[in-house]
Order: C-alpha cells, then structure tokens, then sequence
C-alpha cells in the first residue's frame, strides 16, 4: 500500500494535468490555475525542507567524521545565518542579506565560474589534438568559430566568419534538432512510464 | 612545493592577457551581426506604451556576461518608452534583476508602477510561466516589493499574455526553452533572450523554426547591441580582454598540436 497510494496520485494527477493542458473551458483554467499557483507550490515549499534537512545531515555527519570539517563548519553557518538575516531585516533593497548575495555569494560564484576559462584554457593546450580525421574536423570548426566571435575585423579574411555562420546554420543545427527530438522522445516515454507506474525508482529503487 | 608545470605557465599566461587588455583603455570596433539587428528590431518595433515581460532566469555566476546583455536591452526599451514587467525564475537573479531595472529606470527617469514594476521570483518555473498564461494576477498577488497588483496603473489593464507583447528572457541556462515550449506553445506570446555565448547554439533550432523571435548572445553580443543604441557600456569594455583572451587559447591550441606532432614524428607518443 505504501507504493501503491502514491502510484495511484501520480496517474491521478499526471492524467488531470495532461487533460487541463488542452481544455479551455473557464472551470477548467479554475482548477488549473488553482493546482499550478497553490498546490504545486506546497509542494515545492515541502521540497525545499526536504533538501535542507538532508544538507544539514550530510554536513553534520561529515564534520563528526572530520572530513573538510572547516569547509563544512562555514557552509552550515551560511545556512544558519542567511534565514536570521532574512527574517529580521527582510531580502530586499539594501538588508544585510542583499548585502551578503551582492559582495559574497555573486562575486565567489562568479569567481568559480571563470576558473574555468583557465581550465579550457589548459585543456586547449593540452588535450586538443587533431589525432583523427574527426578531431581534426572539430578542430577546424572551433577555430573559425572561436576566431568569428572575437573583434578581428578588418583583419580576418570575409570568408571565415561565413563558415563559422555556416558550421553553426548547418551541421551543428542539425545535430541539435537530433539531440532536441532525441529529448522531447525521451522525456515522453518516461512521463508516460511514471505516470503508468512502470517505471518505479522514483519510489524506492525497485525496477 | 608543487613542481610548476606547463598547465601553470598556460595559467599564468591568460591571467596576463586578461588583465593587461582590461588595463588599456582601447575597445576594438564590432561589425553587428544579424542575429543582434534582429533582436534590436524587433524591440525597435513596439510601438510606445506597449509591455514587455523581462524575465531574469539565470544564476549569480553568470552576471559578469549577463549584466551588459540585460543593461543593454533595458535602456533600448526604456529609450523606446516601452512598459516593463520583470520577474524571475531564478532565485538568484531576483535581486540582480531588481537592481538592474531599478538602476536603468532611474537613467531614463522611469516612475516604479506606472513605467515599470518588479514582479520577482516565483518558484516552480514551469508552474510559474504557465500559470501567468492563465493569469499574471493571481500567479504575482503582490509584487517584489510587497505592494498589491492592482495598486500598478500600468498593470490596470495586464492579465494574461494576450495583454503583453512578448517576453525577453534573460538567460545563462535552459530556461527560454521552458518559455518556448510552454510561453510560446500554449499561449501563442513571443519569447526573444539575451543569452550568453555557451547558450547560443542550444537555441538555433527555437531561432531558425521561428518559435524564438530574435537572440542576442554573450559579450559580443551586448557590445553589437551597445553599437546600435550607440552608447558605451560592459561589452564594448569587455571585448579587448574576450578577443585577446580567444586569441590565446587560440595559440595555445597551435602550439599543442605542434607539440603533439613533433612528437608523434620521433616515435615518443601516438595518443
């Protein structure tokens, strides 16, 4: 029973949802709107406590095994202390909590981000070879492509930024088309299987 | 002590380059791609007073590249006297956005409310853009700032996408697609994005079909858009230090394979 309760509110609401989508009736937009403002929002609300609560865990089992104890001490302490600020002095404007999103968290994410121009940088150098005939195509269409999106102009010839426009209309379109299609297929079949309960790792691991 | 290795001088090397192009005060021209004029004329087509969802969906890390794409499109549509809805898909870029619109409001003397309001952030962004497709009212009760929805004169007449002219989304990530396949899917509204250069190729196909209306991409992107408003901003500033920066991995690349080459010739490696 314990998997079958939430097998049966999945096909319930999978099918309701599916249905809604198409109808235009007014009751219907009523209950639509209703499920997608009020409930799925619950939801995520209780999915959010979910994630805190394993984060906290998670910490607090690796600290007392002593693993990246200072690391972790500082996480915890941000989760702490961002609520505090929140709930006295609001998120808004200029609170100490914008503060901390402003000159902390943006600046450290953006940071972490472009290490990886350093990263590409070396893996350039390092790993991007032409040791097939293939490589040696991936090769040609990144440096056109790379050169067409700089400010080389005037000093490239007019023929490589229309390859570089012509790698990216033709071949790579194509290959995204395949990858979106590959997606949308992918994504049908298993909402399909979840909500017809064949597929049931969402509930535990069982197959 | 950590022996230096080449990974370390390749390092060390775009660290230089970045930092000496960003020291001179040079910024070199950009032809505008037809891709950017696109999106400029799209914008360019609203008439006054018309409304424009500006939606902030991407992360923190991402505002270096981010912020003079959105800077960019808010003064052309503030310049053009176009009414702006923002709102978030992301929680962190609820703030930025704020900031920016606020910032850029203030530039062209916009009144919060009557010129522009901030939505902010709704969870759950398939939920989100497909609610504000049943009604934009119910889905934001109040606004980032705690005020009521009917308190806006400009939302007086604003409840559904029928009421609007299009949505720009403002993305590092895979956000427009949901505005593509839910905005524009169901409810038929124009979605258009300033994204950043990783993201552009992911939305080829939404471009090419016709289900995105125009696209304005990374750095160079902003610095084409800042042209045609002819006005100075981040990607102009930026593209010295992106061209240099290209050009070095670039060389990078040549010296590998030259390496890789010679050695492959002397029998010392084949992979």
């Amino acid at each position: 029973m314990s998997r079958r309760l939430p097998q049966i509110v999945c096909l319930l609401f999978g099918l309701i949802m599916f249905t809604l989508y198409f109808l235009d009736h007014p009751t219907a937009k009523q209950i639509n709107t209703l499920i997608l403002v009020d409930y799925w929002q619950i939801i995520f609300a209780f999915t959010l406590v979910v994630g805190v609560i394993s984060f906290i865990r998670n910490h607090v089992t690796a600290i007392s095994r002593g693993n990246d104890r200072l690391y972790r001490l500082l996480s915890l302490f941000g989760v702490v202390l961002m609520p505090i600020l929140a709930l006295i002095w609001g998120i808004k404007g200029d609170s100490p909590f914008m503060w901390v999103f402003e000159n902390v968290q943006v600046p450290l994410q953006s940071t972490v981000f472009s290490l990886l121009a350093f990263f590409v940088a070396s893996a350039a150098f390092r790993g991007f070879h032409a040791r097939s005939g293939p490589a040696a195509v991936l090769l040609i269409a990144a440096f056109l492509t790379i050169l067409s999106r700089s400010s080389l102009e005037g000093l490239l010839p007019d023929f490589i930024p229309d390859i570089a426009v012509w790698v990216r209309n033709n071949p790579s379109m194509a290959a995204r088309r395949a990858i979106l299609i590959g997606i949308g297929l992918g994504s049908l079949t298993t909402s399909l299987r979840v909500i017809l309960g064949i597929e049931r790792t969402w509930l535990g691991g069982e197959k | 002590m950590t022996k230096i290795t080449s990974r370390h001088y390749v390092f060390a090397g775009l660290f230089a380059v970045v930092t000496v192009s960003m020291m001179l005060n040079y910024s070199p021209d950009t032809v505008v791609s037809a891709e950017t004029q696109k999106m400029y004329d799209f914008v360019e087509s609203l008439p006054a007073g018309s409304t424009l969802i500006i939606s902030f969906d991407h992360e923190a890390s991402s505002l270096p590249e981010i912020r003079p794409l959105a800077l960019a499109v808010l003064r052309h549509a503030f310049r053009n006297d176009i009414k702006l809805i923002g709102t978030a898909l992301l929680s962190e870029g609820t703030g930025v956005g704020y900031r920016l619109m606020q910032q850029t409001a203030n530039e062209f003397n916009k009144s919060y409310g009557v010129d522009y309001v901030y939505l902010g952030f709704k969870p759950q962004y398939i939920a989100a853009i497909l609610s504000m497709g049943e009604s934009i009212s119910r889905t934001y009760p109040v606004d980032y700032l705690g005020k009521t929805y009917s308190e806006h004169p400009m939302l007086k007449d604003i409840d559904t996408y029928n009421d609007i002219a299009g949505v720009i989304s403002i993305a590092d990530g895979s956000l427009t697609t949901h505005w593509i396949e839910y905005g524009n899917a169901r409810f038929g509204v124009r979605i258009s994005a300033a994204l950043t250069a990783a993201m552009v190729t992911t939305y080829d196909p939404y471009l090419s079909s016709g289900q995105l209306e125009a696209i304005v991409g990374g750095l160079r992107g902003a610095a084409e858009y800042e042209k045609l408003l002819n006005i100075g901003g981040g990607g102009k500033r930026g593209m010295l230090a992106q061209t240099a920066s290209h050009l070095y991995v670039l060389i990078l690349v040549i010296a590998g394979n030259v390496m890789y080459f010679r050695r492959r010739s002397s029998g010392r490696g084949n992979t």
